[in-house]
């Protein structure tokens, strides 16, 4: 172990400094306190049985001399088997204990982590992806338990290899001599070919990667190249690539291969070098032939820990790099703060802007002085060019962001003094692109309350069948137990956007936030969305981020928004016919949903 | 280095194919048994028998080799207990030592080295297999079978299978003969001697067995956990938002502790058994054993010291494959698993035929559908008694929700699919009765998601017709209205897609896919649309490019757009696979109440 590990490693830069970082690690396995003790004095104990072993072979060959004894015999045979039980049940032990105490450290780690990372608010995963925090999660912890165990099994190697090279010096040191000797050359070599294969690796595994996507590439066009019968053109590309990873690939292959034949060799020559020399001191009567064989078999004692040295500072780099990594998740400061916890009783939904300013982490300002009225009931909808700041202002509702001055108010009370969860529970959200998680329909439907006495499948049942007579149903194969597959890849974009409103409105929230899609729908389900939508309206306050015709339409209200600002508002016929920005928004991005544009479509394409 | 491939020619129009159902054959001079994983392995691997012959003959020599290391010890031993001692034996002996031990690594090289280039010249030529099979298979396989799937057994499952030869084989071939070359040098001292290998040998592998059978079970609930786990863990943090919004934290978070628990649990489990590895105490039975017989041979005087020290060294030799075997045995079990899963893959029928005898007139793009019943594979109905005719040169808009089957209706035109029921006839004709390459070749399939290579937007134009000019791209770009957005790229036509951050919209890819089909000029385009315009003017833009592709053949849109479907010749509505309604638009007006709410404001 060790010698291979972590030659893809990439660089990382730290920020702690090793000594805190070491510290801090420690201070996790002080809960495991007397495990750990126990398994330190069980790698002394290890240690010290197996340095004796090859010296008691070597005081067993020296009692040969003279003919033994039957007891004599059967006590040499009786005290290596003795040793070889120890050292195995020792082991055993060792290992019992080391796995328990990584287990609890890597769990107790990664459920520390998963917490941090649930509390952290919207703009921590601005920041960082969330398949990266991930990785810090599930990854880094083993990097971080497998340290663990590379530092305990390293040091009982070492720890072995010293007593055993106190002992030979002490018996015999011109000989150890000859043997230590080698012991540069062979750690020199490991790390000579643990830099080569680190090198040829990480070639290889980038052109792996190309080869990869070169395969990705030439596999999902196979069925377009079917379509246009260009098989053979695209059997070349994909014949190039796979003969570029073979090329590649035997290039690493031939170092890795070199690794453990060069070693054995040095070893080999270095035994020889033994028997010569352990010989003439032999004859010439300066050590008996135990001591000599003794060398002879304490040599390869040597070769393990010099092996394991060679990638050890790397591996200690790797955990602690890791170890980073886990705690720079869990130290990021928070930068939602609630300055009380207030319970949140059933709100009305009356919500007010008092020149609020928001930038979001490093980013020019989105909201400047921003002050808004919505009225509780009132359905608002928000137009405006990308960028507008229309997100930014449902983000800040649903308190997902910290914003930098003035209030918002909900029913009176400031956002900053309730309890959030309580709070959240009564806003319904649907975003852009609905998430769902794998599980069925119906369970994502009862996702914000998952009691089964709080949504029954009755419940769901006859709201469903209120859309639209429940004919979206008709298209789930199996109908509200239908498996959505992750992140409901497996339900269509309307489907997948029904699913999200049925959740709200089983939810009956005080106010409900819509970013609403701009994928393609059928007409007949979007008109079944347009029902679903219509339902929430009617019983809620409405913050919608209008994509649809249709919505802007159904909304009491319209502000248009820019950079920020709100430059105008009120109904659309009444903006359209002021001939303002709304009017030129309305020609950019809701013109061609008209059914007058449907009908001219005809002259736009003869034209 | 590299056996060359041998390409001979026989695409799929040439005579090579006449007995083949394959779509794409390639001439190649080794053929391999695909019968079961073994034999095809196998039969990958004798065309490299030198390869072979070299690993086992490095193996071999390995390890005889490194039993020379006691033996030359135990003569050095003898020499010096030799009273006087003998001295002048040391040198050469020492130099035979060091000399066999260079020739040894050279072996140890060529037993590496041989057995990494068999995996890797068998990764090569699997993969290359795995390929042709998919190249000749049918489209309705490649509409079935998921991407994802045929990639992870192109690279993942190919990788295994090299990896059961380097290390995997390696491994193993190279344990096994250390613990065997024991049955050959004890002997030399001593017959008794070789009982300790020989009982050692058969109590090895009974217990790495039972080891295996053990941890195997333990190790896939491991990887189920953590995969798990890691699911679960990936999902909660993607959809923060949504758990946030739902105030669903606390729920999220004691999930996440049962998942990590599991695992954890399972993690111990596999570490009590790797713990508990009884192979490493039968070694040191072993040795404790073997020492013992040996000395008490020397008390009766069959050996000499120098014996004892030999048969000693011979003995420490089965450390070697006491630790290596514990991976190697499972390298090649995954191996042989990933093999069946490419051969389950490469050996999965095609049925629809080449049909070379069949229909070939130039095509005039009429359709007809005629009691049309259509189910997958699976026995799950798609479309049921679809009956309608289309003339030459009509647009037909194909509506309805997701899962009414307006794909599979569509790719029946091209036999994507053949009909389980009833018949698909294009001018009259049969599908099944078209020469299918004369039949493909006049037909265009634009699909949902559309597919460019990494390479210039000019080559993804041209795809189906390589030799296209410039003029010809460029007049096909602008028909399909897309040399506006081409030559806002620095590179213009020459800007390769995927490089440098170059990405494409839907729209524009799906304009791209328009240029293509202008020009193959099919005579019956399939266009699959589900784009959607953010804005008006490229909502105009897309309006132009799809009716002047329509314009002047036979064109089939599945299409969510009013407009579309409202100036459509015949408009098909489906619902649960069959016509709910059909007509123009006025006629539907006035017969189906669902296509009339889609058109109230």
């Amino acid at each position: 172990m060790g010698f291979y590990e972590g030659l893809n490693e990439e660089k990382y830069d730290r920020q702690y400094n090793d000594r805190d970082l070491a510290q801090r690690i420690l201070d996790y396995f002080t809960a495991q306190r007397k495990r750990v003790v126990v398994i330190l004095l069980l790698t002394l104990l290890l240690a010290v049985i197996t340095a004796a072993q090859p010296v008691i072979i070597s005081k067993g060959l020296d009692t040969l001399k003279i003919l033994p004894s039957l007891t004599a015999s059967l006590l040499i045979g009786g005290i290596v088997l003795f040793i070889g039980i120890a050292d195995w049940g020792l082991n055993w032990a060792r290992r019992r204990l080391t796995v328990r105490t990584v287990g609890d450290v890597v769990l107790n780690l990664r459920l520390l982590a998963f917490r941090a990372a649930v509390d952290h608010d919207l703009s921590f995963y601005d920041q960082f992806s969330s398949g990266r925090i991930v990785s810090r999660i599930n990854a880094d912890t083993i990097t971080l338990g497998e340290l663990v165990t590379i530092i305990t099994d390293v040091s009982a190697q070492i720890l072995n290899a010293i007593l055993l090279g106190i002992i030979i010096v002490r018996t015999e040191w011109r000989l150890s001599l000859v043997l230590f000797a080698f012991l540069p050359f062979i750690f020199l070599l490991a790390l000579f070919f643990r830099r080569m294969a680190r090198k040829v690796t990480r070639s290889g595994m980038q052109a792996m990667a190309d080869v990869n996507s070169a395969i990705k590439e030439t596999v999902s066009g196979i069925a377009i190249a079917k379509n246009f019968r260009q098989e053979s053109g695209i059997f070349e590309t994909f014949h190039a690539a796979n003969r570029t990873s073979y090329r590649v690939n035997v290039w690493r292959g031939f170092i890795l291969a070199l690794v453990w034949p060069a070693l054995n060799t040095l070893a080999g020559i270095a035994t020889a070098a033994l028997v010569y020399a352990g010989g003439l001191s032999a004859a010439q009567g300066a050590v008996t032939i135990g001591v000599w064989y003794l060398f002879i078999i304490s040599l390869g004692r040597f070769f393990d820990p010099v092996m394991n040295l060679s990638a050890f500072w790397s591996n200690i780099q790797s955990g602690l790099s890791a170890a980073e990594r886990i705690f720079a998740l869990m130290d990021a400061e928070p930068n939602v703060v609630q300055t009380e916890r207030r319970d949140v009783l059933k709100l009305k939904g009356g919500i007010r802007f008092e020149n609020v300013s928001f930038r979001y982490v490093d980013q020019e300002p989105v909201l400047i002085d921003f002050s808004l009225t919505i009225h509780p009931g009132e359905n608002l909808a928000i137009v405006g060019h990308t960028g507008a700041g229309k997100s930014s202002l449902a983000k800040l509702i649903a308190r997902f962001y910290e914003f930098q001055s003035g209030r918002i108010l909900v029913d009176g009370a400031d956002i900053r003094t309730f309890n959030l969860q309580q709070y959240r529970r009564q806003l319904g959200i649907v975003s852009q692109i609905p998430f769902l998680f794998s599980g069925t329909v119906a369970e994502n439907i009862r996702y914000a309350c998952p009691e089964p006495e709080c949504v029954t499948n009755a419940d769901i049942m006859s709201m469903a069948r209120k859309i639209g007579d429940g004919e979206w149903l008709e298209t789930l194969p199996n109908g509200l137990a239908t498996v959505v597959g992750e992140r409901g890849t497996m339900l269509s974009m309307g489907q997948r956007q029904l699913v999200a409103l049925l959740r709200v409105l089983m939810q009956k929230p005080a106010i409900f936030v819509l970013d609403e899609a701009t994928a393609s729908i059928d007409p007949f389900t979007e008109w079944q969305i347009q029902q679903a939508l219509s339902m929430i309206l009617a019983e809620s306050t409405s913050i919608l981020i209008a994509h649809r015709l249709s919505t802007v339409k159904a909304a009491d209200r319209i502000i248009v928004l820019e950079k920020g600002r709100i430059l105008e508002e009120g109904n659309h016929d009444g903006l359209l016919q002021q001939g303002g920005h709304y009017a030129t928004l309305y020609n950019t991005y809701f013109r061609h949903q008209s059914l007058a544009y449907v009908e001219q479509a005809r002259n736009l394409v003869t034209k | 280095m590299v056996a060359p491939a041998l390409i001979t020619g026989g695409f799929f129009d040439s005579v090579t194919t006449s007995s083949q159902v394959s779509e794409f054959t390639l001439t190649r001079h080794h053929t391999t048994d695909r019968r079961n994983p073994v034999r095809w392995i196998l039969s990958h691997t004798t065309r490299y028998w030198w390869l072979m012959l070299i690993m086992f003959i490095g193996a071999i020599g390995n390890a005889a080799l490194a039993a020379y290391v006691p033996v030359l010890t135990g003569d050095a031993f003898n020499a010096m207990l030799n009273v006087p001692p003998e001295t002048k034996v040391l040198l050469p002996l020492a130099l035979i030592m060091g000399g066999t031990q260079i020739l040894r690594g050279i072996l140890q090289l060529g037993r590496n080295f041989g057995a990494e280039l068999i995996a890797q010249r068998i990764e090569r030529d699997v993969r290359d297999e795995l390929y042709v099979s998919l190249l000749g298979k049918s489209m309705t396989f490649h509409n079935l079978q998921p991407v994802g799937d045929t990639m992870a057994r192109s690279t993942n499952d190919v990788r295994e299978v090299n990896y059961m030869f380097s290390p995997g084989i390696n491994l193993v071939v190279g344990s096994l003969v250390f613990l065997i070359v024991p049955f050959f040098f004890a002997p030399i001292y001593h017959w008794s001697l070789l009982l300790t290998p020989v009982v050692f040998t058969i109590a090895y592998f009974i217990a790495l067995r039972w080891y295996l059978r053990t941890l195997n079970p333990i190790t896939e609930d491991v990887r189920d956990s953590f995969g798990q786990m890691n699911t679960h863990l990936s999902e909660a943090l993607d959809g923060i938002e949504t758990m946030k919004g739902a105030a669903q934290e606390e729920a999220e978070v004691k999930r996440f502790n049962l998942n990590s628990r599991r695992l954890r649990d399972n993690n111990i489990r596999q570490g009590d058994v790797e713990a508990r590895f009884v192979p490493l105490l039968l070694y040191f039975i072993a040795l404790a054993g073997g020492l013992l017989h040996a000395i008490l041979l020397y008390r009766s005087g069959i050996l000499n010291i120098g014996n004892v020290v030999a048969y000693f060294g011979i003995l420490l030799m089965l450390e070697f494959p006491t630790w290596t075997s514990i991976w190697a045995y499972s390298l090649i079990s995954s191996g042989l698993a990933s093999g069946q899963r490419i051969l389950d893959l490469i050996n999965r029928e095609t049925n629809l035929d080449q049909n070379a005898a069949g229909y070939t007139q130039p095509m005039r793009g009429e359709i007809e559908f005629h009691n049309l019943t259509f189910a997958y594979p699976t026995g799950e109905a798609v479309l049921r008694d679809v009956s309608f005719t289309v003339k030459p040169g009509q647009t037909v808009a194909i509506v309805g929700q997701t899962g009414t089957g307006k794909t599979s209706l569509a790719k029946l035109v091209n036999r994507t699919y053949d009909a389980t029921g009833g018949k698909v006839l294009v001018d009259g004709v049969d599908v099944r009765d078209w020469n299918l390459a004369s039949l493909r070749s006049q037909i265009s399939i634009i699909e949902q998601d559309v597919f460019l290579f990494s390479r210039s937007v000019a080559d993804n134009i041209a795809f189906g017709k390589p030799r296209a000019t410039k003029e010809e791209i460029e007049t096909a770009a602008r028909s399909a209205q897309a040399d506006e957005f081409i030559n806002q790229f620095e590179k213009g036509y020459q800007t390769v897609i995927g490089e440098r951050g170059v990405t494409l919209s839907g729209g524009q890819r799906q304009r791209l896919a328009i240029a293509r089909a202008f020009l193959t000029d099919p005579r019956i385009l399939i266009l699959d649309d589900s784009t959607s315009a953010i804005d008006s003017a490229t909502e105009d833009r897309i309006q132009r490019a799809i009716a002047a592709a329509a314009r002047g053949r036979t064109t089939l849109i599945i299409t969510h757009r009013l407009s579309q479907i409202r100036w459509a010749d015949l408009i098909i509505v489906l619902r649960k696979g069959r016509i709910a309604a059909i007509g123009n638009h006025d006629e539907l007006l006035k017969t189906s109440d669902a296509y009339a709410r889609i058109f109230r404001e």
